[in-house]
């Protein structure tokens, strides 16, 4: 053989034809993402809304293409094993999962709610599509097609149901037992993220605004830390990094003066994964509202009872969890409860909370049954909301559900809408999720975001402990609402520049100064980090060669001979005002630390973090940074860390690591 | 070279095609038509990407359909200083690399339950005769980053630039993918070849 083979001829082999059926397939749906897509724009948070342009319209034709993709999906894995009993199988991953099917109770009903919605889409994609075949009948037939279309090895891809529908001829081949499973596997799948794609590096020459919201959501670590715990790794476009970094909290520097709600900290140390490019750490702390000044809280905790939160870590989880909310409340608050399942229904009227024993018991009779019908759900819990409200107060609906958000009649815009109306009506809404199987990440997010609210993840007491005790004065008190950050870079200095994270939070530039466009809050005693790499000009690791046209005559423009990399703008509204503020900061080189252990140790272990979640993610930058030194950074940066939140942290990096192969 | 039948566009004239940045264009402000005849001049290019990359027809026309789907959705988020080819490229590299890591994920809990019973349905394959087939299926054995810059400089032809602007790194690394990734090829050549003779 020659030592210098031609790789070239790798331009020999021939691709097969893509499938007919299958392009105009994705033809049409791509089209129709595209309208949706359309739709939604305009609306807060992502430059492409990409997280909220899908509720629930889209959802369910989504979710039936992923059920199918997802787990039972996996071709090749279970065409390698045909002798295996896929009775078996699925009990496999039934006990791997800890996935319990509910079947005491009210669960038929859900199930039967659940079809009956399926068969409605299934009729919507039917008419958007003449269906070649028989159609599919059962959801069972179709989810026994699909695992035998997946473990025949055949020409065409059963990439559709209608599709499937063609391959149910050919079921004779598997055993009925193994049909019995599957409305089961269906609830395996369910858990909903929408995907994202890694911000990129950017050229300051081209591009030297970078804008985006604030997000002090923390659902995603939870989610993270759950996977990992369970010996798998997470779904990438389930770790947003800024949410992990900003699940942990931090105290850095308040300013002095209290004119601002929180103090800005910025600082630039060298970059632990790269040694050519240098971290901007932006720092963003809240005031803590001292308790006997904090305002007076309207809680109405609205409830999701349907059968599907008989789980433990579901309902009797969202129990005791409230009830270690309520140690956090006294005479001057009012909690009412509402509960959604068949019908909306009123569980307690507002209570003043130091009516202990009357709340406890009304919690108490909390019963999981019936199906979810969210919509009359939160209308009936905005009315409380205003029946009760408390003006200079806290005005807030607390939604606790699984994910399974049926708004019935009305459509997600319309709830989007009624969300929105009541947030400029002084009512927030914070989402607190629960379980897993067929967590609504998107909707939960969208909703909360909309709402002016915080979405979390609840999956263990600790968990609630954290958000809901520990933390209980950021997650209810909201100090500054709409903040945003600008920031721009002074190509003299920066080359280069990347976010880290807040994918799902870029603003558009204009954005920055419309203070119509709604953004992140930041909630008593709350800390955000964000995180730049940012590349120096004449550093070896510039990844975009320099313009030949053009770009020397706009350095010189600009070129004031400043030496500060970047200037830095803040947006922020007090709770009750309508009219932002502005806070400004230049970084110059005084902001330079020459090491990482010049960095407060909050500091570097957000630093550990971002590194930590950009390796979940696949993220280039970090693939030669192992997780040994992620660890080494984490662990040397643990701090006091009185409720070992950042041990926790350090066992994950472990868990990831072995399942990194 | 490969026979482009329905293929609007061959791989290098994908990369100059300014015909797709004007559409690409109206299709990120909202024109459907653009966005639909952008569609229907690349499906064809994506799928054969994506059957290039994991080598199997039903996953690559599974792929195309995601891509087709993402792209609907992330056009209006496309801005024209990026070039469409390598962002087209970058989107259906990610999908195939998220899948394979998903499956690869899936496949562990496979094995975990059926050891005895797994088969590799991979590795008897039948085109071993052909050399460019053996190539390819060792190349598709590479690391990812390695396998990404071959495929994208030898199977679709791109300059290690524009290999460079779709992986989203320097052009150096690329060409040091490549010199690792021909290291390990021939070895892995040399030792299918032994086994043949």
């Amino acid at each position: 053989m020659s030592d210098e083979f031609d790789l070239d001829i790798l331009k020999t082999v021939k691709a097969p034809r893509p499938d007919a059926q299958t392009r105009d397939r994705a033809m049409r749906e791509a089209l129709a993402a595209f309208d949706d897509e359309k739709k939604s724009a305009a609306t807060q948070g992502s430059a492409s809304g990409s997280r909220l342009m899908t509720i629930l319209q889209r959802s369910w034709s989504t979710i039936l293409e992923t059920l199918s993709k997802g787990r039972l999906m996996s071709g090749t894995a279970i065409a390698t094993i045909l002798a295996v009993p896929l009775a078996g199988y699925l009990a496999f991953m039934v006990m791997n999962d800890g996935y319990r099917p509910n079947l005491t109770g009210s669960q038929p009903m859900e199930l039967a709610a659940d079809q009956s919605q399926r068969a409605d889409d299934r009729a919507r994609r039917e008419v958007a599509r003449p269906a070649p075949e028989p159609a599919p009948r059962e959801a069972e037939e179709r989810d026994r097609a699909i695992v035998l279309s997946e473990a025949m090895p055949q020409a065409a891809p059963p990439a559709s149901y209608i599709q499937q529908g063609a391959a149910l001829n050919k079921r004779s081949l598997v055993g009925d037992g193994s049909a019995k499973v599957m409305p089961g596997m269906e609830r395996l799948s369910r858990d909903r993220f929408e995907s994202f794609e890694t911000s990129s590096v950017r050229a300051v020459l081209e591009d030297p605004v970078s804008t985006f919201s604030i997000d002090v959501d923390t659902a995603s670590y939870a989610v993270v830390r759950r996977a990992l715990m369970e010996g798998r790794l997470p779904d990438p476009d389930s770790v947003r990094v800024e949410e992990l970094i900003n699940y942990f909290n931090y105290a850095y520097p308040l300013p002095d003066s209290r004119e601002a709600p929180f103090g800005v900290n910025v600082s630039v140390s060298p970059t632990p994964w790269n040694a050519d490019t240098k971290l901007m750490h932006i720092g963003i702390q809240g005031y803590d509202i001292v308790p006997s000044e904090r305002p007076a809280a309207n809680l109405v905790f609205l409830i999701d009872v349907s059968g599907s939160m008989d789980a433990p870590d579901k309902l009797p989880l969202l129990k005791s969890a409230f009830r270690l909310l309520l140690d956090k409340l006294d005479s001057r608050d009012t909690v009412s409860i509402v509960t959604y399942s068949g019908n909306a229904g009123t569980v307690l009227e507002p209570t003043k909370a130091d009516e202990r024993e009357k709340i406890l018991e009304a919690i108490d009779t909390l019963q999981p049954g019936g199906t979810t019908a969210g919509a009359a759900g939160i209308e009936q819990a905005y009315k409380l909301a205003r029946q009760a409200r408390v003006e200079g107060g806290v005005n807030r609906v607390m939604l606790a559900t699984d994910g399974d958000f049926n708004v019935g009649a009305s459509s997600d815009e319309e709830l989007k809408r009624i969300i929105e109306d009541e947030r400029d009506d002084g009512i927030f809404l914070s989402v607190f999720g629960f379980g897993k199987g067929n967590y609504n990440d998107q909707l939960m997010q969208v909703l909360a975001q909309n709402g002016n609210g915080t979405a979390a993840y609840i999956d263990t007491l600790a968990e609630a402990q954290k958000t809901l005790v520990e933390e209980a004065g950021s997650t209810l008190f909201p100090i500054a609402k709409d903040v945003k950050i600008q920031v721009e870079f002074n190509p003299e200095t920066v080359a280069e520049y990347r976010l880290i994270g807040y994918e799902t939070r870029a603003l558009n530039r204009e954005d920055f100064n419309n203070d119509r466009v709604d953004a992140g809050d930041i909630g008593s005693g709350h800390s955000v980090a964000a995180i730049y790499e940012i590349t120096p000009v004449g550093s070896p690791a510039v990844q975009n060669d320099p313009l030949r046209y053009g770009a020397a005559d706009q350095a010189a423009a600009s070129g004031d001979g400043s030496n500060e990399y970047a200037f830095l703008k803040l947006r922020y509204k007090l709770p009750d005002e309508t009219k932002s503020h502005l806070i400004t900061t230049p970084v110059g080189p005084e902001f330079d630390k020459a090491s990482l252990a010049g960095l407060s140790t909050d500091a570097r272990f957000s630093i550990a973090v971002a590194a930590f979640g950009q390796k979940l993610r696949d993220t280039d930058a970090v693939a030669n940074y192992s997780w040994d030194e992620i660890r080494e950074l984490a662990a040397g940066a643990r701090g006091a860390d009185p409720y070992g939140y950042r041990s926790e942290f350090l066992r994950l990096i472990g868990l990831a690591e072995s399942l990194d192969r | 070279m490969m026979t482009i039948t329905e293929d609007a566009l061959s791989p290098s004239d994908a990369i100059a095609g300014d015909g797709d940045q004007a559409l690409a264009v109206r299709a990120s402000a909202g024109d459907r038509e653009a966005f639909a005849r952008l569609l229907e001049r690349h499906y064809d290019t994506i799928h054969r990407i994506a059957w290039r990359w994991c080598g199997d027809g039903t996953e690559a026309d599974d792929i195309a359909q995601d891509v087709a789907v993402k792209l609907g959705r992330a056009i209006s988020g496309w801005r024209a200083e990026a070039s469409f080819p390598s962002w087209l490229y970058r989107i259906v590299l990610n999908t195939v690399r998220d899948r394979q890591r998903a499956r690869a994920s899936e496949r562990r809990r496979v094995e975990a339950y059926a050891v005895q019973s797994l088969v590799d349905a991979q590795g008897g394959g039948g085109a071993d005769d052909d050399p460019a087939a053996r190539l390819w299926s060792a190349v598709g054995s590479l690391p990812d980053r390695q396998r990404d810059a071959v495929l994208l400089v030898h199977g679709e032809g791109l300059s290690h630039d524009e290999a460079a602007g779709v992986m989203g790194v320097s052009e150096g690394t690329v060409s040091f993918h490549i010199h690792e990734a021909k290291k390990k090829l021939r070895t892995m050549m040399q030792a299918s070849e032994d086994e043949l003779s």
